[in-house]
């Protein structure tokens, strides 16, 4: 046993070879590791199952006795610094090391499926194993240089994983934009660290929370200091989890491919700030103000999310904001100091928003057959609908993974919230009241993402005869009116390019023909015009492939059942522990039940579930009521057209209601007051020293250069050489001269 | 102790085998390549090998020195001799150089001329990283700016004329500086000048010369690093020379300002040093954010990486302000992964503007469908530049933030501040840097040349890139490869502040 704690530094470095071979193999012998294509997702598969394996054996050791394990090396040698890498097994790091492997297998499985047809296969898989090589890092590092390091690394996996379909401008923003939000949190990260360095001299999570101790209980520690360092700490957990003033970039990541936003935008790398927070928690837990700010970021986040999530059209979009709020409740939880339900949280959220976004996946991929490669079509819900007779089994999976987010009993995600929720009343009225109205909220706009997709009837065939569609909700983009004719130019250009272009090709060549290994569908540009026309008329989407739906059945699994780690069961009095989580997390910090015995009184558990659910399904009932197609789906698209039933009160109520769909349309205003404030003024600021540059500073320099031209050329011209010049100029200093020795003669007469 | 001159001859060989090159055969340029990569891998190589067998990295003091008078009446010395301070930049100018020659096979025109000047300008390189005499140090300094001189003028791009003039200027400028400098040290105090920097380290002056010697000094190796607000000729020589001078510049020239920092500002003059050290960090931390700034409003895409390099010259300049050991070894692990960085960059950049003939970057887009192996490479570098974690600017700018805090120096406060401008400029630069990678590569965009077939990298390329993307990485994931180099050096000179 012991010699899997030694040896589990291995753990990061496992599916590392994957990314290294098809980097090198790209550019060095691209044809042959094109043409192994689909052999690659074995090792990737593979090597994190091995990854997961070994997680699972190492928790069950967790399980049995809980004791922590901690290794280090050092890495730089030297007299004044020293840094070191090493690996920290305690419950925290067991339980994400199988969320992640767990999660990040069913995505690889998935994602070969859903990315077959895309060029940029080889370069998808190289990232996501790379990306799994650095948060299996992050979450086994033992002090917090090594964190910075993984954390960075993430980023930047996330980067390369968002602008992964460069050839469109959105993605290339989107990428940047979230680069650049990670930055921001990274800054304020690095100088905490600095900061924690300066005032404790150390980097190991457990030397550095001993030697705060030692050093408040002597009272030596520069207290603002120490706060603000925390603040800065907690900004990098802010950027990364998406948190409120940095979440811009989060819903913009959706312009990755959908297997990446389940993985990365909505289990792991988002998760890894709550990650972040929850190590840090000895730190944070000494001041008190950092708490409360943490649990205030958390319950702004969770109530912007929620809002912004109520009328987006773009399925992925209102999933990222959900991904939010949901967020802010585990950062809430936090915030309280209940640890564990937010790691509880933590983990249900990670498998029901994944089972989410793969079957939003699915019903992307089957979308695309018919509207077109484009995410404004392809995502659109409003051109969704009617879809659960197409695609079924997706339809149960998203049904279930909907019924969880919402909190409804048996499912995940309701046990975990509801501890959440039961734990906010007993930190504060206000918080909770906001904590379980948004409850209802997240209900509603779930429900509304369901309804819209899968309820009705098919929108795609009715763009074409209808007006009203484009009239006050949402206009149809260029694309949309004539699709046929568009797709047609499309493949003018294309086959004049005759070449790489990787998504219009994987586009067409989608349903029409099997594609046999390397791309041998690049120029068959006849056949597939004709092929597409034909389907045009009357086609509806299909349900996805099995290793897809293989995946998300796995997930439904996971979503029904891994809310009973948390469950307590407390039927027989002797055995008090037998809940997972309890028993991992046991010596761990609870704030809020400080006698912390963990049989659950079932009256209060039942009355406090009651009210949840109570809430969830009033949220729901709204939904269905505004959203549920009665006659046609077409009248009830948006919270506007609805309601014209109703007579009395609704110039209020619609201006009301005018006003939160505005909000939640224009992302509540945040990210245009971000770029007219930020964005212009970096841009502005940055053509202004330009400018000091070049005129200023370069034209000193250019205006010597030019005043000794001038100067040179002048003495050229006098000492031409010219009898006439040089007498002028003699009899001018003789005049000089003979005016200044007058003017002191004067003087000194005077 | 071995007497066979070993750092005469790696000094000496490339500009006597370069001057061979005139009387090659006329058989073409490929003769002349050939013989250029071939002396300057040979050289490369003896360079290692004097390094591997006759270099003992724990001792701090000055070896394979070598000692002959070459002028009488002057005291004159042909000294040389390397220590922890001037291998690192000595390697790192024969792995740069070669490498230049490598990328520079598409030069045509005169192409004897370019190649003896690309071997020229090694030799005075290693000559004066090696000199260990002040004077030779001066002319070894000035024999390298004629050919940066004659290769910008003659093989540059449209306003070569303009930027050679304005290079020549300001460096020659610096260097009257430094004439100063040298002379006033070298005669200060005995009749005899010496010049020798052995015992001029230990030489201590009254205040006031050693101030004003300092300002000299600096004035002269801020432009060469440079150091706002002298730093203007950096980014049109850099926007104008063809890209295996680039590389040179940013490699490797950049860096004898701050190694001429490290070895005559600092070492010899420390009282002097640590007035002006807390100036050095305000303006290191201004020009962080200053540079980066400029940056994001450059069209050329040669400008926007020459701001980048100046930009990271910063921390360079802070680390040598922060007189602690850690900040040096930061700053002298910036040098080196600067200059890997850097030349890496520029060699990127004009070899994809061999490929679209596209200076501005708001006319460039969606090169990435045809070149994907350039962005490829782009990527991974711009990253390195943008300091990512596991590769060498990373360690460079953590070592050097170490060397702030830790440094006594200062009061907490001002620490602080530091800190948080240098951070700043953590911020800053992702903006310009992923804003150029999105403008060239991402979206989508038909050109309007007329064929419009772009060839990807070639074996030589992506050969010249790889090898130079390998040593970031290996100092990122395993920094005391370069670091073993330095530090008993570095804390030799350190020692010296503590004695006062």
């Amino acid at each position: 046993m012991e010699y899997t704690y030694q040896y589990s530094w291995i753990i990061p470095f496992i599916p590392l070879p994957v990314p290294m071979l098809i980097g090198v193999g790209l550019l060095l012998f691209p044809t042959a590791t094109k043409n192994l294509r689909r052999m690659w997702a074995f090792p990737s598969i593979f090597l994190l199952s091995i990854v997961m394996i070994l997680s699972v054996y190492l928790s069950i050791q967790q399980i049995n006795r809980s004791f922590i394990y901690q290794y280090v090396w050092s890495w730089t040698i030297n007299n004044d610094f020293s840094f070191e890498f090493g690996h920290l097994i305690d419950p925290l790091t067991s339980i994400m090391l199988i969320l992640i492997t767990t999660v990040g297998i069913l995505v690889l499985f998935y994602s070969d499926n859903y990315m077959s047809h895309d060029q940029g296969y080889l370069r998808f898989f190289a990232y996501m194993s790379f990306f799994n090589t650095s948060m299996l890092g992050l979450v086994t590092s033992s002090n917090l240089i090594q964190i910075y390091i993984f954390w960075e690394l993430v980023g930047m996996c996330s980067y390369l994983l968002i602008g992964f379909w460069f050839t469109r401008p959105s993605a290339a923003t989107a990428c940047q934009k979230a680069f650049v939000t990670n930055r921001v949190g990274d800054f304020g990260l690095l100088l905490g660290i600095l900061g924690l360095y300066w005032i404790t001299g150390s980097f190991e999570f457990r030397d550095l929370f001993q030697i705060l101790n030692n050093l408040i209980y002597n009272n030596e520690v520069p207290f603002l200091f120490l706060t603000l360092c925390a603040f800065l700490l907690f900004a990098g957990a802010v950027a990364k989890s998406a948190q409120f003033p940095l979440h811009v970039w989060l819903p913009d990541a959706m312009e990755g491919p959908t297997p990446i936003s389940a993985l990365i935008h909505a289990a792991t790398m988002v998760a890894a700030g709550i990650f972040l927070v929850a190590r840090l928690l000895p730190l944070f837990i000494i001041i008190p103000y950092i708490m409360n700010f943490i649990s205030l970021i958390g319950i702004i986040t969770v109530l912007l999310g929620a809002t912004l999530a109520l009328a987006q059209k773009d399925i992925k979009r209102g999933l990222a904001y959900s991904t939010m709020s949901q967020l802010g409740y585990m950062m809430l939880a936090l915030g309280m100091g209940s640890y564990r339900a937010a790691l509880f949280h933590l983990i249900t959220h990670a498998y029901s928003k994944a089972l989410l976004f793969l079957g939003s996946g699915s019903i992307i991929h089957s979308m695309e057959a018919i509207v077109g490669y484009s995410p404004d079509k392809s995502q659109n819900m409003v051109l969704m609908g009617g879809l659960k007779k197409h695609v079924p089994i997706t339809k149960t999976a998203f049904l279930v993974g909907t019924l969880s987010l919402c909190g409804i009993p048996p499912l995940a995600c309701f046990w975990s919230k509801d501890e959440i929720l039961n734990d906010s009343w007993l930190y504060s009225p206000i918080f909770a009241i906001i904590a379980c109205s948004t409850a209802g909220l997240t209900a509603f706009y779930m429900f509304r993402i369901y309804l819209l997709t899968f309820e009705g009837h098919f929108n795609v065939h009715f763009q074409n005869y209808n007006g009203q569609k484009s009239s006050s909700c949402y206009s149809i983009s260029l694309w949309g009116k004539e699709v046929p004719k568009m797709i047609k130019n499309h493949f003018c250009l294309l086959s004049l390019l005759t070449m790489n272009n990787n998504e219009r090709t994987s586009f067409f060549s989608n349903k029409t023909y099997q594609i046999d290994g390397n791309g041998k569908n690049r120029i068959r540009p006849f056949i597939t015009i004709t092929n597409f026309v034909t389907k045009n008329t009357f086609s509806y989407p299909h349900e996805s492939d099995n290793t897809m739906l293989f995946s998300m059945v796995i997930l439904v699994l996971f979503t029904l059942f891994v809310g009973v780690v948390g469950i307590p069961f407390a039927f027989n009095q002797e055995e008090i522990h037998l809940d997972i989580l309890s028993k991992l997390l046991n010596p761990s910090i609870n704030l809020l039940h400080p006698n912390s015995n963990n049989s659950v009184d079932w009256y209060e558990f039942v009355t406090n579930a009651s009210f949840s659910v109570s809430i969830a399904f009033f949220g729901i009932f709204i939904a269905s009521f505004l959203y549920k197609p009665i006659y046609s789906s077409l009248q009830n698209l948006n919270l506007l057209n609805s309601f014209s039933k109703r007579g009395s009160n609704r110039i209020l109520g619609d201006r009301i209601r005018n006003g939160i769909y505005d909000w939640s349309y224009n992302r509540g205003y945040i990210d245009a007051f971000y770029t007219i404030s930020l964005t212009q003024g970096i841009r502005g600021l940055a053509e202004l020293i330009h400018f000091l540059d070049r005129r200023l500073i370069d034209g000193i320099t250019n205006g010597f250069g030019l005043t000794s031209f001038f100067f040179g050329e002048g003495i050229k011209y006098v000492g031409g050489g010219r009898i006439s010049s040089y007498l002028l100029l003699y009899l001018l200093f003789v005049l000089i001269f003979l005016l200044i020795y007058s003017f002191f003669f004067n003087l000194n007469f005077l | 102790m071995n007497y066979f001159p070993w750092l005469t001859i790696i000094v000496l060989l490339p500009i006597f085998a370069g001057s061979l090159i005139f009387f090659l055969p006329h058989r073409g340029n490929k003769v002349i390549r050939w013989y250029t990569i071939c002396i300057c891998t040979l050289e490369l190589l003896l360079t290692t090998y004097t390094f591997c067998y006759h270099f003992q990295l724990n001792d701090p003091l000055t070896q394979l020195t070598e000692d002959y008078k070459w002028i009488n009446f002057f005291d004159f010395y042909w000294r040389l001799g390397i220590d922890g301070l001037s291998i690192g930049p000595i390697l790192l100018t024969g792995f740069i150089t070669t490498l230049a020659t490598l990328a520079a096979r598409p030069v045509t025109r005169d192409s004897r001329l370019f190649h003896f000047l690309m071997l020229a300008m090694y030799s005075g390189q290693i000559g004066s990283f090696s000199s260990r005499d002040l004077l030779l140090f001066f002319i070894m300094w000035e024999l390298e700016l004629i050919p940066v001189y004659l290769l910008l003028a003659m093989w540059g791009g449209k306003k070569r004329l303009y930027s050679a003039t304005k290079f020549i200027l300001y460096t020659a400028g610096g260097s009257i500086f430094l004439l100063i400098g040298v002379l006033g040290i070298g005669l200060y105090g005995s009749n005899e000048p010496t010049l020798n920097l052995e015992t001029l380290a230990n030489q201590s002056y009254p205040v006031a010369l050693e101030i004003i010697l300092y300002i000299g000094f600096l004035i002269a190796f801020s432009v060469k690093l440079p150091i706002i607000p002298l730093h203007t000729w950096l980014p049109d020589t850099h926007g104008e020379a063809h890209y295996s001078t680039c590389m040179l510049l940013a490699g490797i020239l950049l860096k004898m300002g701050a190694y001429g920092l490290v070895r005559i500002n600092m070492e010899l003059l420390p009282h002097a040093h640590s007035i002006f050290s807390p100036w050095l960090i305000i303006v290191g931390a201004i020009q962080i954010i200053y540079a980066a700034l400029t940056s994001p409003g450059q069209r050329n895409l040669k400008k926007r990486i020459a701001y980048s390099s100046v930009s990271h010259m910063g921390f360079i300049i802070i680390g040598i302000g922060s007189i602690t050991d850690t900040g040096l070894n930061g700053a002298i692990l910036q040098i080196i992964s600067h200059g890997f960085i850097g030349a890496a960059l520029f060699f990127l950049a004009g070899t994809s503007y061999d490929r679209i003939r596209l200076v501005y970057l708001d006319e460039m887009g969606g090169m990435a469908i045809h070149l994907p192996k350039i962005f490829t490479m782009f990527s991974i570098l711009s990253m390195a530049s943008l300091a990512l974690p596991g590769m060498s600017g990373f360690l460079a700018e953590l070592i050097v933030f170490f060397g702030i805090i830790t440094s006594h120096q200062y009061l907490l406060m001002p620490k602080i501040l530091i800190t948080f401008v240098m951070a700043i400029g953590m911020i800053l630069t992702p903006i310009y840097l992923l804003s150029m990678l999105r403008q060239m590569f991402y979206g989508y965009k038909l050109f309007n040349v007329p064929n419009s077939y772009f060839l990807d990298f070639g074996p030589r390329e992506l050969f010249v890139s790889i090898s130079i993307l390998l040593p970031i990485i290996a100092i990122g994931i395993y920094p005391d490869f370069v670091l073993s180099l330095s530090v008993d050096k570095v804390e030799a000179i350190i020692s010296n502040y503590f004695y006062q």
